[in-house]
């Protein structure tokens, strides 16, 4: 009995181990054969092309050939997104809000000049008169926050359903690429658009991507963009669209960026459309990077195109999105000869990559750190889940592992890599497996009851009955009063942290609420389909299942005794009944092994 | 050996880690103290007895350091920044020539009890304009080049080249580039409270890391697992320390992460070395600067100052120096939007009770700026590292760690 046990052991160590190809097909560009297609070949390119397969969706892409595959999965083919839903708007924009004021000082500068702000008038006398406009500019600032957080649930749902993964992969690298966030932008209506523009030119021509970008208030608002003016040109924008999202740095000088800079004056946006103020336009002559002549931004842009570095530094980039972060400089400049000799289409990139024996070498399989969205997506989607469950949040899950959609922390974007990974990070992610498991039931949806300690007191106190100054003076601290806490006491024409109470009270009356279901589950349902038998074969399934990755042979014999223990059987046909719960801690155990973090 | 709690042997380390893995919590606090004895002393024996701490600040986006200290007595300085030149009136004078920003009370307190360094001018050659060059730049110490590892990495692996864990914290969502080390693994948390792996009671044994000794050829497997074994060295202890620590003294608005950095050291963290960040570009002010800009300077102000209070609370006080740098500083005059864009030469500043307080640094014209008008540099800010360094930690090989010769400064009370 016991030499039995030991050879299935054996066995199924080699099933799970996921195979790749050999080591002499790294920065090997040529297509794999036919006769390479395999099982683990269509798990690892649904894995990079989208956000991973079930075994289901894995068997049918492996009977497919691969240039079938391809086609399938990067051409569209046979693929229909017409059905997935358009985002549901709360409608919580008012007329007055635009332009939005850069900052609470800057409203009430503006209110006392002009008498009304934000579209709301200054009370004629009274106490606290510019309080409506404080409290509408808290207003809109939390509202734009939770709108925006509904965008990004409708997103992931589209992630996690879409017949057209790649589609949906690609608009989050280019999320990432062209960074833009709501802290700054303030406004989600300009980030579903910079949105729209990656979900609909995402797979299309890197140049018309960039142009349309390039003119998209969400990225003029976050660069500045739109104080770039005729006679003294902010150079914010021309120095990121060259260094960060077209050549990289070092390929350009300091005077290339001021007449580039010089190109883009008066470019602006008047809410969300793009307008160029000819006023503000300086139409002189421009020398930008060896070329002279009357150039505007778009002018620019085609001049960045021609250069060579550009195609070499995109295809790189996306390169190690989708493959490997170690990329050899001959490996990248075939690849950004692949995307220059289609210019600029990206499509074609996209296959090179995807039929390519380096893809598929022992290099690239399993060496990836998922970021906290695909870890996420990834995850639901391999428990067979069809929509994004509302516990825990979805939001603040990839926010607190370092990735939250529409809140890339600089115009950088994420860095990816080994920099998702910390060890406070690791033990989080773990937690975040079990959140999804065992799902929190003194869960507080954020969207509806605010965290922040300072809001909850002011709405307390102002329930009590007391007044706005005694219900905002902060009294939690004793010696030395920090100079910024002293500035919040002081100003007799609003009360900001009364505005900020109070608007945050407006957005949640306004915007919609994000459905709250936890997560649908049955492992054990799972198990049964499988016909497995004993505990070994369901953590082996399990491990195959979710892991790309499979743990070292000592932890999986720990996963095998625990769940003999928890099962008090090492029969799957005895706890047919009650193993539920046993299997969810065995799943969450197999999330907090570090190999489930590659993918 | 200055504190007592160091002469403790380190024997039953291991074995009370092991009980504190992955953040069980452990009963009475006494796997984080005994825990920590035999660490101290490991460190100790390895890098002088006295358990000195530098607590490095960025103010990351590039602070704009004329509108920080600002040089009031200069009429150049109102010509360059007509529009959001800081009246005379609004500056909190600390000479006859230069003064604090107006939200700055806790720096001048600071800078007038003797407890603050200004360093004037801190550049280098070739300066990059770019955020996250500049800011590889500093956080490697090595501008123009392609160095791997980090400045603080690189100090602990000179300082401790046994890596004991917990040398090196870096209080962030992501690792910095500035604690990339060859030999240690940074403890790189944010929220105290969830540096842990929350697990139930049966699966406690399941979690325990079983190796099978066999060599692991894929690199990003063995970071994981390198990063796993660092995780279980830290949580327990971080977040006891966060759950004891309790401070009566004000931060201010924001406090950015020093209250976890004084909770650590008030617990008796072996740390050597504490990254900390002002984060996401904050500093970056491109358009209207003014408000933004005193806003950022007064939460920093408060959260450092409160930071020396509540170490002299917890009487550690003399053991800290906190040193502060920002990636660049900006472009001498104003541009059209009521703001400024990326500059080159910045003020460092150096906190703490054994600081020499006063300016050091010859601070750069107003008149005579470079072609693209920016202050041009007069102290290498790598002589500030060599200070920290040597004249604060006592590792006097300052010119093979910083691949030069760059003098400190005489900053520090005997």
């Amino acid at each position: 009995m016991l030499r039995g046990l030991a050879t299935f052991v054996t066995f199924a160590v080699a099933a799970i181990a996921q195979t790749a190809g050999p080591a002499k097909w790294q920065n090997d560009l040529t297509p794999i054969g036919a006769a390479d297609w395999n099982y683990d070949f269509a798990a690892h390119l649904l894995e990079r092309a989208g956000f991973g397969g079930t075994p289901e969706e894995i068997q049918a892409l492996a009977k497919m050939t691969p240039n079938q595959a391809i086609a399938r999965l990067v051409r569209f083919q046979g693929t229909d997104t017409s059905k997935l839903p358009p985002f549901d708007e709360s409608g919580i924009h008012d007329p007055g809000l635009e332009p939005f004021p850069p900052s609470r000082p800057a409203v009430t500068d503006q209110a006392k000049q002009k008498g009304e702000a934000l579209g709301i008038k200054v009370k004629p006398s009274g106490n606290r008169r510019l309080q409506p406009v404080v409290n509408e500019f808290f207003y809109w600032l939390r509202a734009s926050v939770l709108e925006t957080n509904r965008v990004a649930y409708w997103w992931a749902n589209r992630m996690l359903t879409t017949p057209r993964p790649l589609e949906e992969k690609m608009a989050l690298f280019w999320h990432g690429h062209f960074a833009s966030n709501e802290a700054k932008v303030r406004d989600y209506r300009k980030l579903m658009g910079e949105l729209e523009i990656f979900q609909k030119q995402g797979t299309g021509n890197f140049r018309d991507l960039t142009v349309a970008v390039a003119k998209s208030p969400g990225m003029l608002a976050f660069l500045d963009a739109g104080v770039n003016v005729k006679g003294a040109a902010n150079e914010n924008f021309a120095r990121e669209i060259m260094e960060l999202f077209t050549m990289g740095v070092g390929h350009y000088t300091e005077k290339d960026i001021r007449e580039a800079a010089r190109a883009f004056t008066g470019w602006n946006f008047v809410d969300l459309q793009f307008v160029v103020n000819k006023d503000q336009h300086d139409d002189g002559e421009k020398t930008f990077l060896g070329q002279t002549g009357r150039f505007d931004g778009v002018d620019v842009i085609d001049i960045i195109m021609k250069q060579p570095v550009t195609a070499d530094y995109i295809a790189g980039k996306i390169y190690r999105y989708f493959v490997r972060e170690d990329l050899s400089p001959d490996l990248q400049k075939q690849l950004g000869a692949v995307l220059r000799d289609n210019h600029y289409e990206i499509k074609p990139l996209l296959e090179k990559i995807f039929l390519s024996r380096d893809f598929y070498s022992a290099a690239s399989v399993g060496t990836q750190i998922k970021s906290p969205v695909m870890l996420a997506v990834n995850t639901y989607h391999k428990l067979g889940l069809k929509s994004i469950p509302g516990v825990p949040d979805f939001n603040v899950a990839t926010g607190a592992l370092g990735q939250q959609l529409f809140s890339p922390p600089t115009v950088a974007g994420w860095a990816g890599g080994q920099s998702w990974i910390t060890p406070g990070l690791l033990l989080e992610r773990a937690n975040f497996g079990r959140d999804i498991l065992f799902p929190d039931i003194n869960f507080l949806p954020p969207d509806r009851y605010t965290a922040n300690g300072e809001v909850r007191r002011v709405a307390d106190r102002i329930r009590q009955g007391m007044d706005v100054s005694d219900a905002t003076k902060d009294d939690t601290k004793t010696g030395v009063v920090a100079e910024s806490n002293m500035a919040a006491d002081r100003d007799e024409d609003f009360n900001t942290r009364y505005g900020s109470f109070r608007g945050w009270q407006m957005a949640i009356e306004r915007v919609k609420a994000i459905p709250r279901d936890t997560a649908q589950v049955s492992l054990a349902q799972m198990v049964r389909h499988q016909d497995l038998s004993n505990t070994t074969q369901v953590v082996d399934y399990m491990i195959r299942r979710f892991m790309r990755v499979p743990p070292s042979d000592a932890s999986r014999q720990k996963l095998v005794a625990f769940l003999n223990k928890e099962l008090g059987t090492t029969d799957i046909a005895v706890a047919q009944t009650y193993m539920e719960d046993s299997l969810r801690l065995l799943l969450h155990l197999i999330m907090s092994q570090p190999e489930f973090q590659l993918s | 050996m200055k504190d007592s709690r160091f002469s403790f042997p380190k024997a039953s380390r291991r074995d009370l880690l092991r009980a504190g893995m992955y953040g069980v919590s452990v009963t009475a606090g006494s796997a984080l103290r005994m825990a920590l004895f035999g660490q101290a002393a490991a460190n100790a024996a390895e890098s002088g007895p006295d358990g000195k701490i530098l607590v490095v600040l960025e103010l990351s986006g590039g602070n704009d350091g004329l509108n920080t200290v600002i040089p009031y007595g200069d009429d150049a300085y109102y010509k360059l920044r007509p529009n959001i030149g800081i009246p005379k009136n609004e500056v909190r004078k600390i000479d006859d020539h230069f003064g604090f920003s107006h939200g700055m009370a806790g720096f001048e307190r600071l800078y007038k009890d003797g407890k603050l360094a200004i360093v004037h001018g801190c550049g280098y050659e070739n300066p990059s304009f770019s955020h996250f060059t500049s800011m590889a730049y500093w956080h490697t110490a090595a501008p123009n080049s392609g160095e791997p590892y980090g400045w603080v990495g690189r100090l602990a692996d000179a300082m401790a080249p046994s890596a004991p864990p917990n040398f090196i914290v870096d209080i962030d969502t992501r690792q910095s580039l500035a604690v990339r080390s060859r030999r240690h693994v940074p403890v790189v948390f944010d929220d105290p409270k969830k540096f842990t792996q929350e697990v139930f009671y049966d699966e406690r044994e399941a979690l325990q890391p079983a190796a099978d000794g066999k060599p692991v050829d894929n690199p990003s497997r063995r970071f994981l697992l390198d990063t796993a074994r660092s995780a279980k060295d830290a949580s327990a202890l971080v977040q006891e320390a966060w759950a004891k620590y309790r401070s009566p003294v004000d931060y201010g608005i924001v406090g950015l992460d020093l209250p976890k950095v004084a909770a650590l050291i008030d617990a008796g963290m072996p740390t050597r070395l504490y990254y900390t960040a002002y984060r996401n570009n904050a500093f970056d002010t491109h358009v209207f600067q003014n408000d933004t800009h005193k806003r950022l300077l007064t939460y920093a102000a408060d959260a450092v100052s409160a930071f020396l209070q509540d170490l002299t609370r917890i009487k550690r006080a003399n053991d800290v120096v906190v040193m502060i740098f920002s990636e660049f500083g900006r472009r001498a005059p104003e541009n059209v939007n009521l703001g400024t864009d990326h500059g080159a030469a910045n003020l460092m500043f150096v906190a703490g009770n054994n600081v020499k307080g006063g300016q050091y640094g010859k601070p750069p014209s107003l008149t005579q700026l470079d072609a693209g008008d920016n202050l041009v540099y007069t102290t290498d800010f790598r002589r500030v590292y060599a200070t920290m360094i040597d004249g604060w930690l006592g590792y006097h090989d300052t010119q093979q760690l910083l691949n030069g010769q760059f003098q400190p400064f005489e900053m520090f009370r005997a």
